[in-house]
């Protein structure tokens, strides 16, 4: 296995569409079938070698918004070293943001992340979505859970 | 009914709101409320519509989190609205034509702000196709016409599936059982591999972001551009008929500025005709446009505050960023899914009122949830197409919900 630098390597992440994803989301809601198809990265075989990881170990995303824990899978056909491809979703989400200085648009298809090899679990789903205490607390929704 | 009796089976033509396609051949076989059979439905068809059916998916009657009457949650809603100084509306990209009206008018007697999700997609490319500053057709004339399909920053087996069997590459006039050998040529701009484009000849295949210098190397014409770029042109050059399908990816890798895109259309719609179709993913965003557009000449970020104003000041996106409202009624839509939360989480502390058919982080976030009818399976209306077509939907089931026209025009009465 290569040495990984502990800082892990620099991303673009490009956020596409994907229908399994919606389909499970309209039959199931934000549960199982939702994050199995959004909590994952999509890289190039070297990109992977690179961090050490084997094919569906999971890795740590850090940008300036935020960070998640996703599973890492190779993609053949994703030979674009430095890029990473995930479903929009509330994971690529976290890791957005909206700076109007910087684009008009937030920077869904253009997020600079660290990559760094890890051992947390990926992210629970509850801890991306926002809560906002004064108008519903999340327990009086049993359908979100 | 008697017991052992079995309901009468009907089973009837549906328009699908799944995706801007709008679909007019989904077979519904319905017994009683509940729906047994599907014909033609995509997947994303299915899971919309078998969901409608499912009373874990649909939203709920709320007031802060507590179950409510709709009697008490509309006038709820009404009384936030009241109170408020600035309002927001957002959404409406999944609702009917006549619902989209009734938030218009809402939003003038409010004095409000009214925007859409085409403020951070498509807008500006719906803008400029209903200004006539860019070309469009209709999808029956790209089956019997176009030559050349270009989908670009699209993937529509992901995002509307049955658009190429339905209205393209599958669809043309002159296809046969022998369709291994098209007339049509498919050709896609892409920033990855996907499933388009392995049945694209040829794909052009971009880094991410590279859309702007493509186009102008398409611009300066081989000069100086790459071998990629002339050999766009010339695919350009050798068509009758060349329709762009031009999906979010175009609009992101843009930053929403189509100066350069349109330049591109207009330079080389001089050798060949060209078109443009917005593949507009919310099955009514068009009709948001065109409706908006009718009265206000903007097809979306315009404020009623002072007689008719527009700018960018009005959009979702700012008026979240600044904290600008203090009342949002979002309408059969999903921000807090489809946006950054480090955006979202400003509107911590504001009045939220969400209409939805589905229970949706939106819905779990909002003080007062009010559950509405789904279109084109649980009430009638009228939609515009991505291509601009209207399309009539019929409900074919009784609904116990009620329709988001129904509870704006209850709230623009109480308020």
């Amino acid at each position: 296995m290569m040495s990984t630098p502990k800082e892990g390597i620099p991303l673009v992440i490009v956020t596409y569409q994907d229908i399994y994803q919606w389909v499970a989301k309209q039959r199931d809601g934000w549960g199982d079938a939702y994050q199995q198809h959004s909590a994952v990265v999509r890289l190039s075989p070297a990109d992977l070698k690179r961090l050490g990881l084997d094919d569906g170990a999971l890795v740590e995303l850090k940008s300036q918004a935020g960070s998640v824990v996703v599973k890492a899978k190779s993609d053949p056909i994703c030979q674009q070293e430095g890029t990473g491809y995930m479903p929009a979703s509330l994971y690529s989400n976290r890791l957005a943001s909206y700076n109007p200085s910087v684009s008009r648009l937030p920077n869904l298809k253009r997020i600079e992340v660290r990559a760094v090899p890890t051992e947390k679990d990926v992210t629970p789903l509850p801890d991306l979505l926002l809560n906002f205490e004064n108008s519903l607390p999340a327990s009086d929704d049993p359908k979100l859970t | 009914m008697e017991r052992g009796q079995r309901p009468k089976l009907s089973s009837q033509s549906l328009v699908c709101t799944g995706c801007g396609c709008l679909c007019d051949d989904i077979q519904v076989e319905i017994e009683g409320d509940h729906i047994t059979k599907l014909e033609n439905a995509c997947a994303k068809s299915g899971a919309l519509l078998y969901s409608s059916d499912s009373p874990e998916r649909r939203a709920t009657c709320l007031i802060r989190g507590q179950r409510a009457s709709l009697e008490q949650a509309v006038e709820e809603a009404a009384h936030l609205l009241s109170k408020a100084r600035k309002r927001l509306i957002f959404g409406l990209d999944n609702s009917t034509l006549e619902a989209q009206a009734a938030a218009i008018k809402l939003a003038q007697k409010l004095g409000g702000v009214i925007d859409d999700a085409s403020s951070f997609s498509f807008g500006t490319l719906v803008q400029r196709i209903l200004s006539g500053d860019l070309p469009t057709c209709s999808l029956s004339e790209v089956k019997d016409n176009a030559d050349l399909l270009l989908y670009w920053g699209s993937d529509p087996p992901h995002t509307h599936p049955r658009h190429l069997s339905k209205f393209s590459y599958y669809a043309y006039t002159d296809y046969t059982e022998a369709g291994w050998f098209p007339k049509v040529t498919l050709s896609c701009v892409e920033v990855r591999d996907t499933e388009l484009g392995l049945l694209c000849r040829p794909a052009f295949k971009l880094q991410p972001g590279g859309d702007k210098d493509f186009i102008t190397d398409i611009l300066m014409e081989g000069k100086n551009g790459t071998e990629e770029s002339k050999k766009f042109v010339e695919l350009i050059e050798k068509s009758r008929f060349c329709v762009i399908f031009c999906g979010s990816g175009l609009s992101y890798s843009l930053d929403n500025d189509f100066d350069l895109f349109n330049e591109m259309v207009h330079k080389l719609g001089q050798r060949t005709r060209i078109a443009v179709i917005p593949m507009a993913m919310e099955f009514n965003l068009r009709g948001f446009n065109q409706s908006l557009y009718k009265q206000t000449g903007y097809v979306n970020q315009v404020s009623f505050a002072a007689g008719t104003s527009h700018g960018s000041e009005f959009s979702f996106l700012e008026q979240v960023r600044k904290r600008l409202a203090d009342c949002v009624l979002i309408i059969s839509s999903d921000p807090f899914s489809n946006l950054p939360p480090s955006l979202m989480r400003n509107l911590q502390g504001t009045s939220i009122i969400c209409l939805d058919h589905f229970s949706t982080p939106t819905t779990n976030t909002a003080g007062v949830v009010i559950p509405t009818a789904l279109p084109g399976l649980e009430c009638s209306g009228s939609a515009i197409r991505m291509d601009g077509d209207e399309i009539a939907l019929v409900g074919l089931k009784k609904s116990e919900y009620p329709t988001e026209e129904e509870v704006l025009k209850q709230l623009a009465e109480r308020i």
